[in-house]
């Protein structure tokens, strides 16, 4: 969706998705309204600048290039030559003669008459909202909007614009040109031909406070022409929680981009969680197994193919071939009549999942599986963790996905011996089988081992009763998780599926056993790098068996001293599963507890597909250069996934290899998986992108947030292989490299200067960059443990963009003098306080704050706190009586406690992913450790040798002045 | 024939096998590209040949040394230390969850390699005709024998 552009400084528009209509954000007050703003804002601290600073001027009019040629052609098809709107009609329907079948649909509204074009109602379709319709989205629903003036119809896309025009400036001065010279132009003409082009704007960083609330600001759209897609459905591009672009119009050349210094990749994310409280929309399934696919290059049909001759063959939007369109593709096999084609999901939806066929499938549909490595040697038992994972698991029975009665668990304890469980089917007590011979597993009784689960559901809940007491007194130091794994491994290859192993200690004993490698003398060094990868070609060489075998590795790690898990994340990262670790796991702990058994449970009871490979196919001229994520590249361009979890995340590079002709590219990402329902399917999502030979174009549609996922999966590759300090440095200098293509190429600056000019849509591209140089992950010091750093690049290279950008740049809330409505149930849920910048200065001695990374919440304490605060809060009487840690807060009768409450619920639900924060209590003046551990989450502030914000950001400026 | 002549005939034929081995590799990679073989059998069976690959050149700049062809030593010696090097910092095997990426780096290497071995085929029979021409030469054979007895005690 875009948002109307040329919005008076210092307001911001926000899409409302319940009312389906802009919401106009006062970015200094946080005032909102329905209305649009008319009178710029500013900040009452007066550091706000105009919207061009002298030193770097908006790009001239001329400097635009001129009207692309291409539509003209398209144009001319669809009104038949230089005819009006109405002449349209009737042209249209005899090019089409499969429309005229449907006469009726033309009386109606878009959707149901996909290719026609009608100035009049075009503010149905998703193309609206360019910024120089900036009026359109409200006009599309006049019937929500009682308090809406109806703006009067005007030909062309130019309502609503001269009310906007009051705010003033040169780019606004600049877009009015260009208006009065497009208004020269017949309407419809205007319109058709007109380059769709991202709103410029130029902003200097020096000396401003970052907005931080424009993280959440979705990113530049899609500009495509009008007529790509097939249907004017609102769904035909995905959201960007799916799948985005680093760069939202495609260059023409790659030499065009290497120009730019721009990168080019995909950001995808294909099973994303569906959260309807988000507003996500099931993801639609063709039902009817029609699966229409290019000849050729095996693209799937999609909103922005073609129909040709008359409607019976199809042009494929990627290599130009044309195709048969299938014969029953306009047939409804339910209802045995004839069906609207262009009702199908697949033409009408980015995001559709297919019902695959007997030949998408390797073997039938493989249950669900999973077995469960569980560490029982001292500290497992001590530490309480058997005990809490052997209780989720039984809680957890009724919700492991078991639609159809065939889901298989297997249940390994693994101390310095395996002990394996048979659970005959029908029996209620389980049996032990001990089995010490560490090098040559021998499996006993496998088919009792691996058992279905309701039909051995008594004699497993049996087990998972008593299995922390069955060890309660063992001695054993260390565990043979290694042996366990490939135990796991022959008893489940046969069907491929999941190994969840948990484990409280290093792996010490029998196949890949591991060292304390930790040596803090190499801390900070170059050799640093070295205890972030793999210890011994173990865990390769399994990780690569389970993976041809379709085994997921999960990893969970509750170390209280060094567990290196470095080595052990690599079985996850090639296996498509997911690292997770509790630091100083404790279950006498409450808090403890409930983290895992809320995190436990929910990956337990998480949808997922199985047997899956991704495969991303591109108009031709694209290619695949390099994949990050956690799967196994199989070939130059499949990602083999032997389950794939939810809301994970994977970056593609991009090149390009050859000049790319049409107006508009197209990309589409297809994952084939076995739900664990057992039927095979394929989800497509596709989006179109427009392509350009304009680097202030490339610059103006460029996303913040898919640059950073980018940047973060090569800072975090990097640091891997070579030392984190080039990790570093591949953040700072592909930043800087940018900024100067873009003030010498764009804003077209001679020499030094002392502004630091970026583009409009990047202005928080360096604050996340500092963020991420400053990320424990990344960070600077010889204080860090290597357990946590590679913990902190597992997260880094998995999680989706969205949670992503808060892992690196933390939200950080002032809770005492919030605003009235904040805490309290607004339109959506629970209303969260405005986000501070992230500097100590906001904090107040008597303040209470909230900071969260998604990881972890800290509820800062100032030492000042008046006794009724903390009496409110915490139920303490003074400030002197509260401890520091991790904290369950009181629930307590008074509505500013409901209200902090409110918050922190709001904020653990905030994301996707199955993360529950734990929720650390910060006093001012006490425990320096976890003191300097909140603070460090405070990005904009000087940190021991990191830079802050303004020094990064002269580092930056400096690098781009060439000196 | 002389010594001369018999060690330079046998580094052509070593020159030789090496060359075919390293025309394998490359032939194997575009194979990987084209997709017809899967990143884990290639690895496989690349590994294979990995190591008996760098023990016979190191053999054959042995031989040079110690029959004191310095100029042919010298010519092979960066690549026996380039070679050991990749051995101590582990990273000289195929590793099939990086090859994608690492995939450029590999055929550069490998057509660098091609290349030399080319080069070095060349020499080596430039130099076996040379000492067929020039006749043999017994007391050069005394000290090579000599030489390499010396070593082995």
């Amino acid at each position: 969706m875009s948002q109307p552009a040329m919005l008076p400084q210092g307001w911001e528009a926000r899409w409302d998705h319940q009312s389906q209509q802009y919401v106009y954000i006062d970015q200094s007050t946080g005032r909102s309204q329905w209305e649009v703003p008319t009178q710029p804002s500013y900040p009452s601290n007066g550091v706000s600048a105009p919207s061009a600073p002298p030193a770097a001027p908006a790009p001239a009019p001329s400097s635009r290039p001129g009207r692309r040629q291409y539509p003209t052609a398209q144009i001319q098809q669809m009104y038949g030559g230089s005819g009006g709107g109405a002449g349209g009609y009737d042209q249209q329907s005899q090019q089409l003669p499969l429309m005229s079948n449907y006469p009726d649909q033309q009386q109606q509204q878009q959707p149901m008459a996909p290719q026609f074009f009608t100035p009049g109602i075009q503010d149905n379709t998703p193309h609206q909202g360019y910024p120089q319709q900036a009026g359109g989205p409200q006009q599309g629903y006049p019937g929500q909007q009682p308090q809406q003036q109806p703006l009067p119809p005007q030909q062309g896309g130019w309502q609503g614009q001269p009310p906007l025009q009051q705010g003033g400036g040169m780019d606004q001065m600049a877009n009015q040109f260009q208006q009065m010279n497009m208004g020269q132009q017949p309407p419809n003409q205007a319109y058709g031909n007109q380059k769709q082009m991202h709103s410029m704007q130029t902003v200097n960083l020096i000396g401003m406070q970052p907005d931080v609330r424009g993280l959440e600001a979705p990113p530049p759209p899609f500009l495509i022409p009008q007529n790509a897609a097939v249907t004017q459905s609102p769904h035909s591009q995905p959201d960007p929680s799916y799948q985005r672009c680093t760069i939202t119009s495609m260059p023409t050349t790659q030499s065009l981009l290497n120009k730019s210094k721009l990168p080019l990749a995909l950001v995808i994310a294909p099973y994303r969680s569906i959260r309807p409280s988000d507003g996500d929309m099931e993801v639609p399934v063709v039902e009817d197994s029609v699966i229409a696919r290019c000849r050729r290059c095996r693209a799937y049909i999609n909103p922005f193919v073609t129909f040709i001759e008359g409607g019976n063959r199809w042009k494929c939007c990627m290599c130009g071939l044309s195709n048969e369109v299938p014969q029953l593709f306009d047939w409804d096999q339910r209802e045995g009549k004839p069906a609207d084609r262009w009702s199908r999901k697949e033409l009408n939806h980015a995001v559709v999942e297919f019902i695959a066929p007997t030949e998408y499938m390797v073997r039938p549909p493989q249950p669900p599986v999973y077995a469960f490595c569980i560490d029982v040697s001292q500290q497992a038992i001590q530490s309480g963790m058997v005990a809490t994972a052997a209780r989720t698991i039984l809680e957890s029975l009724d919700t492991i996905p078991n639609a159809d009665k065939r889901t298989k668990v297997a249940i390994i304890a693994v101390s310095s011996s395996l002990h394996f469980f048979s659970l005959t089917p029908g029996a209620t007590e389980a049996s032990m089988l001990v089995v010490s011979d560490l090098t040559d597993v021998f499996l006993p009784k496998p088919s009792d081992i691996l058992v279905n689960l309701d039909e051995s559901r008594a004699a497993l809940e049996s087990l998972l009763g008593r299995l922390s007491d069955m060890f309660a007194d063992s001695h054993v130091v260390g565990t043979a998780m290694g042996s366990a794994l490939t135990a796991a491994h022959q008893l489940i290859g046969k069907y491929g599926g999941k190994i969840i192993a948990l484990t409280a200690s290093l792996p010490t004993i029998g196949e890949g056993a591991l060292k304390a490698r930790d040596d803090p003398k190499l801390l900070g060094t170059n050799k640093e790098s070295t205890l972030l990868n793999a210890a011994n070609s173990f865990y390769k060489s399994f990780a690569i068996e389970c993976s041809k075998q379709q085994v997921t590795v999960d990893m969970f790690l509750f170390s209280s001293s060094y567990t290196d898990v470095a080595s052990l994340s690599c079985l996850p990262r090639y296996t498509a599963g997911q690292t997770y670790l509790y630091p100083g796991f404790n279950a006498s702990k409450p808090e403890d507890a409930i983290k895992f058994a809320t995190e436990f449970g929910k990956l337990l009871a998480m949808p997922i597909g199985l047997e899956a490979v991704i495969r991303v196919r591109a108009t031709r001229g694209i290619r695949l250069s390099a994949f990050h994520g956690n799967f196994f590249t199989r070939s130059t361009d499949l990602l083999a996934l032997p389950t794939v979890s939810q809301d994970q995340n994977y970056v593609i590079e991009l090149q390009l290899e050859d000049d790319l002709k049409g107006p508009f590219v197209v990309i589409q990402t297809a994952v084939l998986h076995t739900t664990c329902y057992g039927e095979r399917r394929i989800r497509v999502i596709t989006h179109a992108m427009p392509v350009t030979d304009s680097i202030a174009e490339l610059y103006a549609s460029a996303d913040q947030v898919a640059i950073m996922t980018y940047l973060t999966n090569k800072a975090v590759e990097k640091a891997m292989s070579s030392s984190l300090e080039d990790g570093r440095n591949l953040v700072t200098n592909n930043l800087s490299t940018m900024l100067t293509v873009y003030k010498n190429q764009v804003t077209s600056a001679a020499g030094a200067s002392a502004q630091l000019a970026v583009p409009d849509n990047l202005k928080l591209l360096p604050l996340l960059a500092c963020g991420l140089v400053k990320h424990v992950g990344l960070r600077e010091g010889t204080n860090m443990s290597p357990d946590l750093r590679a913990y902190a690049h597992c997260l880094l290279t998995t999680l989706p963009s969205d949670s992503l950008v808060s892992y690196i740049h933390p939200r950080f809330y002032c809770l005492h003098n919030m605003p009235a409505e904040a805490g309290t149930i607004g339109e959506h849920g629970v209303i969260l306080p405005p986000a501070l910048n992230l500097t100590s200065e906001r904090l107040e001695r008597h303040g209470l704050f909230l900071i969260e990374d998604g990881q972890q919440m800290f509820l800062w304490v100032g030492h000042e706190a008046v006794p009724r605060l903390i009496q409110d809060v915490f139920d303490l009487p003074s400030y002197a009586e509260l401890q520091g840690g991790k904290y369950t807060l009181p629930e307590l009768d008074n509505p500013f406690s409901q209200r902090v409450n409110a918050i922190v619920a709001k904020t653990r639900e905030l994301r996707r992913g199955i993360y529950r924060p734990h929720l650390y209590v910060v006093k001012s003046d006490a425990e320096p450790a976890l003191r300097s551990w909140a603070l460090s989450l405070l990005v904009e502030d000087r940190m021991d040798k990191m830079s802050s914000y303004a020094q990064y950001l002269t580092t930056v400026k400096n690098k781009v002045n060439g000196s | 024939m002389g010594g001369e002549g018999w060690l330079f005939l046998f580094a052509v034929l070593m020159a030789a096998v090496l060359l075919f081995t390293m025309v394998f590799f490359i032939i194997m990679f575009s194979d990987l590209e084209c997709d017809y073989i899967n990143p884990i059998d290639l690895c496989n069976k690349l590994n294979q040949f990995v190591l008996p690959e760098m023990i016979a050149h190191a053999f054959l700049t042995l031989l040079f040394l110690l029959s004191g062809q310095w100029l042919a030593f010298i010519l092979n010696a960066p690549l026996v230390a380039f070679n050991v090097n990749k051995i101590m910092s582990k990273n000289h095997m195929y590793d099939a969850t990086e090859i994608f990426r690492t995939l450029s780096g590999h055929k550069k290497e490998s057509f660098i390699k091609l290349g030399f071995y080319l080069v070095s085929f060349f020499y080596y029979l430039y130099r076996m005709i040379l000492a067929l021409i020039s006749g043999t030469s017994l007391r050069w054979l005394i000290s090579l024998w000599s030489t390499l007895t010396a070593s082995r005690e």
